[in-house]
């Protein structure tokens, strides 16, 4: 969208209060999400309920494609579709909900640094894992991201999005990278967390921030989903106090999530932490 | 030639283990700055910064513009690329300038290298090759008069053409979207992203206390071609000089730790001593113009009251005294 076009759109969204009919569209929860939009759609969902604004979640099969960048979750409110966590921060601050309004410039210029810091690491790392990494992506994520589809367009489909993650991943320089690397990345960033967050109860201090959303459904996602292998959970795991958080926001925001989930958990997700 | 250097360097080993240097291949030189490359003045900031003696050598007119992929660090047969990977590497040598930073500080580093490589390197990359005007006239020139024959052809087209699919790809959120609509969108994360450091650097010399780091290097590398490029149309470059902290920065590093490759251009190192004798120009021309002024003032009066011209009989009393001064100007 052009600069004018989003200026535009924020006028009309603080226009309206939020209704209650808003939804949240991700791809299908138990046989054909992936690591990395599970981790995005979570974020968006923590970050909606941390505003306490009500969303409701609906699985499609095809919601890349209705979605307007082709990334997912979006969300539908009112006459409006917006995706991928940034803009909808920015969406739900012009209509007039913001969680960090009260930080001065340095604290969110870091809490924007971070931000980007779980983009570029954990969300490449999950990417390359799904994608790069020729064992999952044969065994786990070309079967389920086909799996809505006949033959012969499941394969078409699922090699296509191999290549193109796999294109993305070499302009950026990931596709020299071993898979210990990649598990080191992610220990570093995880390390990096850890740090920042220290014994606070949220990254900065009594309040959750967007920050705050968007590292819970990353660490969630990964702490909670199986792959091939544990390693990415374990190199997670190693962070006591990163677990403790999880547990935390899980226990206050998602109480009644978890009483529905349990009842119909996923092969693909195990419900709630160990 | 490689081969021989590395001898030497094998040699040198045997005698000393620190002291020899390491060898660095990077981009030549230009504008005021060591190195036009992003990725190369992050190694060689770090260099400095450190204290490591870096043996840096130049691939400009070599093959190496389009076989190496820059920087490269070559130590005892061991090579390592990509800047993060290098600073990594000095580290394990013992050239660390990130000592004395608390361990928040160290997580606050790698998050804002993150925000300078997903926010403002994009739009770097489209400054310098991908819009038009800037490409031609600066950017490509460049590089092509600093590659050898006939790689100067190949070498800015095919740095282009990745820049070009490194943003497509990275920014451009969906197939249908091209170059156009995401530069607005680049453009405007940048000048956040410059900003969002200009605030989180305030009155300090450097991102943490007194002492430059790793993180004071990679801003440094992203921000000193943007300040130091004669570009032609530089929209970024114009809102870069606005934020008065960064510039101040930069030059401050040029000034303490690079005055060698700035030592001809005497002018851009100090810019409080060129002030004393453009002042005194100004005050000599000034005295100049003043004099001459007076002159031409006399010189004036004289020629009005001369008796050639006709004088006005009004104007007899003044005459006395400018006749008396006519006597001794030649």
């Amino acid at each position: 969208m052009s600069l004018a076009a989003e200026a535009f759109v924020s006028q009309i969204a603080a226009a309206e209060p939020w209704p209650e009919n808003a939804a949240l569209f991700q791809p299908l929860k138990e046989d054909q999400i992936l690591l990395s939009d599970s981790a995005s759609s979570l974020a968006v969902q923590t970050f909606l309920r941390m505003c306490g604004l009500p969303v409701l979640v609906s699985c499609r099969a095809n919601a890349e494609y209705m979605s307007p960048s082709g990334k997912v979750p979006f969300i539908h409110v009112g006459n409006q579709v917006v995706s991928e966590l940034g803009p909808i921060v920015q969406f739900t601050k012009a209509k007039g909900h913001s969680l960090s309004d009260g930080l001065d410039d340095v604290q969110r210029a870091e809490m924007k640094a971070y931000m980007e810091l779980v983009n570029n690491m954990l969300q490449t790392a999950e990417l390359y894992i799904q994608w790069c990494d020729d064992y999952t992506a044969t065994e786990i994520s070309r079967p389920r991201y086909s799996s809505p589809y006949s033959w012969p367009l499941n394969h078409i489909l699922a090699y296509q999005k191999q290549w193109e993650v796999r294109r993305k991943m070499n302009a950026i320089g990931w596709s020299g990278k071993s898979l210990e690397q990649v598990y080191e990345d992610v220990s570093q960033c995880c390390q990096a967390l850890s740090q920042r967050l220290g014994t606070q109860p949220y990254f900065f201090n009594k309040q959750p921030t967007e920050l705050d959303a968007l590292v819970f459904g990353h660490l969630f996602t990964i702490l909670t989903t199986q792959l091939t292998n544990d390693e990415l959970a374990e190199k997670v795991k190693s962070y006591t106090n990163l677990l403790s958080f999880c547990h935390r926001i899980e226990q206050t925001y998602f109480k009644e999530h978890d009483r529905e989930s349990q009842s119909g958990s996923s092969r693909h997700s195990k419900g709630s932490l160990p | 030639m490689l081969d021989s250097v590395q001898a030497a360097v094998h040699v040198s080993v045997m005698h000393t283990n620190m002291a020899e240097p390491m060898e660095l291949l990077c981009w030549g030189g230009d504008w005021d700055l060591p190195s036009v490359h992003t990725d190369s003045l992050i190694v060689l900031a770090y260099g400095k910064f450190s204290g490591a003696k870096l043996a840096v050598k130049s691939i400009d007119w070599t093959w190496r513009t389009i076989t190496a992929s820059v920087p490269q660090l070559h130590y005892e047969g061991t090579t390592v690329t990509e800047p993060t990977q290098i600073l990594n590497f000095l580290r394990k040598q013992r050239f660390n300038a990130d000592y004395e930073l608390t361990a928040k500080q160290g997580a606050d580093t790698m998050a804002y290298i993150a925000l300078l490589e997903e926010k403002l390197r994009p739009a770097l990359l489209h400054t310098f090759w991908v819009d038009a005007e800037n490409y031609a006239n600066l950017t490509r020139p460049w590089f092509t008069s600093h590659s050898p024959f006939p790689l100067n052809f190949f070498v800015p087209g095919r740095q282009a053409s990745l820049a070009l699919s490194r943003i497509l790809l990275t920014k451009a959120e969906s197939p249908l979207l091209n170059i156009t609509e995401v530069e607005g969108k680049i453009y405007s994360e940048a000048k956040e992203c410059l900003n969002l450091l200009s605030h989180r650097l305030g009155n300090f010399h450097f991102f943490f206390g007194d002492t430059p780091t790793s993180l004071d290097a990679f801003v440094f590398g992203h921000i000193a071609p943007l300040i130091k490029a004669p570009l032609p149309s530089g929209q970024l470059q114009k809102h870069l000089n606005q934020l008065d902290n960064l510039c101040q920065f930069c030059n401050t590093i040029l000034r303490n730790y690079f005055t060698d490759a700035s030592a001809e251009k005497r002018m851009d190192c100090s810019p409080t001593a060129t002030h004393d004798p453009v002042d005194a120009n100004l005050q000599k021309l000034t005295q100049l113009v003043n004099k001459e002024s007076n002159l031409i003032e006399k010189m004036d009066d004289n020629l009005r009251s001369s008796p050639q011209h006709r004088p006005h009989r009004h104007e007899t009393k003044p005459l006395a005294p400018v006749s008396e001064k006519n006597s001794t100007p030649p």
